[in-house]
């Protein structure tokens, strides 16, 4: 027996009960996945609130919320400055990367030199070079430079990016030529073309890339760790290590340490939501 | 492993071009211009107690030495070693450096680390030494010469819940003496309190093998025999089955291996044989939860326990005599009756001293107070030096080893047989 099956069939409307129960189970699940991925905050949120005999308890709420933990990490570890050294490496390396990056995908995309290919395909292989095999060496040359337990020994090393030339390389390969060639005709040079023609226009993908290099920055673990020498030069991944002693681990101390960590990411991913998702969507998740 | 590997060539290059030739320059009797000397130091990179301490030690060094001033490096336990290594290839040469046990050969033989008996007049040196306990010198030895003087160190110790005890009706003021009386206890507790019954600090990823190597050496097992690894012969290989054997039955808890100070802080383990340093943040824990109370480490029936130690040893790197001698000083002054009181009292290490155990001047108000502690200080009498690995592939050959005691003690296949396995794999990478 076969069925005949008319093409292009409409698909069946759903009853107005079916809508329902359907999104119900859609926001359930929505709703669930939110749980899961709050959780883990809350969780960090309620620890740190927690004093240190109650640290394993499952309960969900402290019986004796206090803010102990908060004060023992401001006054035990040079925590403000740490804060502030990070925002300051992380919004240097990110301008830095965001502008060589622009300088050097204008030149590769608009200015025809020989073995540019070559260079764009170098550039894009260094991408692939694991930041373990360059650490030492950047150690000796920091070392010799006297960029030792400096905040720009931690920034220069991350001032160019291949991630970052790759990414404005493909968006300025996109730009429309006529605009420039009409500047040309102008009498624009290149200077002016890049900062008053091109950049302007690539609002979206500076934004992501400036976004993406600040909270990479901002998570830096390995380079700060290897090149601060005093933790009041240091950054903030590095003071939430302090917690993980010899002698145990400080659990409550380190929620509120990494709660006050987070806090500027998780101001800036409220403030620019739409923009931050749009990065992680383009450009993949880092 | 290419970063440690790249670091380890680079080290040893280094360290081979900068030392000297010969016998070390003869160092002053005493400083008399200021000198600054570099101390990386692992405890001064965390928040704890042991920070404070460090703190409040170097304060007392340099008002008793105001010519000596020390520039301290803070690094994490986990990375000093390769602080330490980066560094001598940049060309800044440390002059002390607080470094766990596990690298002791490999510091000696490759990174260049000046013996005391090299460096130091053997009166003076023979002065100094006088009164500490002669196991604990023995640790930092290496051919017979002293490369690292302990500094801060433990010993295994067990922890026990005497709440879970009471609960599983075991006797909290007899804990258990031996392996036999472990396995018992654990079926008990976990039987008739529902908790996790034993469990040892000794397959996680940062607890090296000071646990493991002081259950093997406790029933008459050795992981290595000059270079030759022994870990899975007879002696050795019965231990890892003991632990096995205390899995099947129950006893031995499976749970993640990397947090069970956790779940016994937690109060869901029952027996915890871990490093006596961790002793503090419990009774933090335990307070108003639940009864903590330690023990000695168990043994196998009559057999005299071997425990071993975890912790750090102080090493000197300096080339310049005047360095030296004020390094020399640091190291002294670390390892005095004063310094000792505050490294026990204020951290909760063991003293390498122990005349000031009794001594009202020095720990006997605080020993008073802490009485648990006794038991940390019964096990020194018989203090077994923890055996590191020799070679430039000292940590891969260690890591080989504690996966196949990992896979013995959890897995479904012979014992004997993983451990033999790894041992002969491990044996091509020894010296």
């Amino acid at each position: 027996m076969t069925i005949d099956v008319p093409d292009n069939q409409p698909p069946m409307p759903l009853s107005p009960n079916e809508g329902t129960t359907r999104r119900i189970a859609v926001h359930g699940i929505m709703i669930l996945l939110s749980a899961l991925s709050i959780f883990p905050i809350y969780w960090m949120i309620v620890t740190s609130l927690r004093p240190e005999n109650e640290i394993f308890s499952t309960l969900p709420w402290p019986s004796n919320p206090s803010l102990e933990n908060y004060v023992f990490v401001l006054t035990r570890i040079p925590m403000l400055q740490m804060l502030v050294n990070t925002t300051i490496v992380a919004t240097a390396t990110a301008a830095l990367q965001v502008l060589t990056g622009l300088l050097t995908a204008y030149a590769l995309v608009r200015w025809r030199m020989r073995l540019a290919g070559l260079v764009h395909g170098l550039i894009a292989l260094s991408w692939l070079v694991p930041f373990q095999v360059t650490m030492i060496p950047n150690y000796v040359l920091a070392s010799r430079l006297g960029l030792l337990d400096t905040l720009t020994g931690l920034v220069v090393p991350n001032a160019v990016a291949a991630f970052a030339i790759l990414l404005l390389y493909h968006s300025m390969r996109s730009f429309p030529t006529e605009i420039l060639e009409a500047a040309r005709i102008d009498g624009a040079k290149s200077w002016r073309i890049l900062w008053q023609i091109v950049t302007p226009n690539m609002g979206a993908p500076i934004a992501s890339l400036a976004i993406i290099a600040f909270i990479s920055a901002w998570n830096e673990y390995f380079w700060p760790l290897l090149l601060s020498r005093k933790p009041e030069n240091s950054v903030v991944q590095i003071g939430l290590q302090m917690f993980m002693t010899q002698e145990g681990n400080l659990w409550g101390p380190l929620m509120a340490a990494a709660a006050l960590a987070s806090l500027p990411i998780l101001v800036i991913y409220l403030i620019l939501q739409r923009h931050v998702i749009e990065s992680f969507m383009k450009s993949g998740i880092r | 492993m290419l970063r440690r590997t790249t670091l380890k060539l680079m080290a040893t290059l280094a360290s081979v071009a900068m030392t000297p030739l010969g016998a070390l320059a003869e160092m002053p009797a005493a400083i008399d211009k200021p000198v600054t000397i570099s101390f990386y130091n692992y405890n001064l990179a965390s928040a704890s107690a042991g920070a404070d301490a460090t703190r409040e030690l170097l304060a007392m060094f340099e008002k008793k030495f105001p010519n000596i001033k020390v520039e301290t490096i803070a690094v994490p336990s986990n990375e000093i070693m390769s602080r330490v290594q980066a560094d001598i290839v940049a060309g800044r040469q440390p002059d002390v450096a607080q470094l766990v046990f596990r690298d002791l050969i490999y510091i000696a033989s490759d990174l260049g680390a000046n013996a005391l008996e090299d460096m130091v007049n053997p009166e003076e040196l023979k002065a100094h030494l006088t009164g500490m306990i002669p196991q604990g010198l023995e640790l930092g030895k290496v051919d017979g010469k002293t490369y690292g003087l302990a500094y801060t160190f433990s010993t295994p110790i067990l922890y026990y819940n005497a709440d879970l005890f009471k609960q599983a009706g075991l006797d909290p003021d007899n804990p258990p003496k031996t392996w036999t009386d472990v396995d018992a206890a654990g079926r008990a507790i976990k039987e008739k309190a529902g908790k996790n019954g034993f469990f040892p600090g000794a397959y996680g990823p940062v607890d090296g093998t000071f646990v493991y190597q002081a259950i093997v050496m406790s029933n008459g097992g050795k992981v290595r025999d000059g270079n030759k690894l022994t870990f899975a012969d007879t002696n050795a290989a019965d231990a890892v089955k003991m632990l096995r054997g205390m899995v099947e039955s129950g006893a031995h808890a499976k749970i993640d291996v990397a947090s069970p100070s956790d779940t016994f802080a937690a109060g869901n383990l029952g027996m915890f044989l871990y490093t006596s340093a961790v002793y503090g943040s419990y009774k933090k824990a335990a307070k108003d939860k639940f009864d903590l109370r330690m023990a000695p480490m168990p043994s196998f029936g009559e057999k005299p326990t071997a425990p071993t130690n975890s912790g750090s040893a102080l090493y000197v790197f300096s080339k310049d005599p005047e360095k030296q001698r004020a390094a020399y000083e640091l190291l002294k002054f670390l390892t005095s009756k004063e310094a000792y009181t505050v490294i026990t009292s204020k951290i909760g290490y063991l003293p390498l001293r122990l005349d000031i155990v009794d001594d009202p001047n020095y720990l006997a108000s605080w020993v008073k107070e802490n009485p648990m502690f006794r038991a940390n200080l019964k096990q020194l009498d018989h203090l077994t030096p923890n055996i590191a690995f020799p070679g430039p592939n000292y940590r891969q050959v260690e890591k080989m080893m504690m996966d196949s005691v990992r896979e013995a003690v959890f897995g479904t296949g012979d014992p004997s047989a993983v451990l033999t396995a790894a041992q002969d794999e491990g044996q091509s990478l020894m010296p």
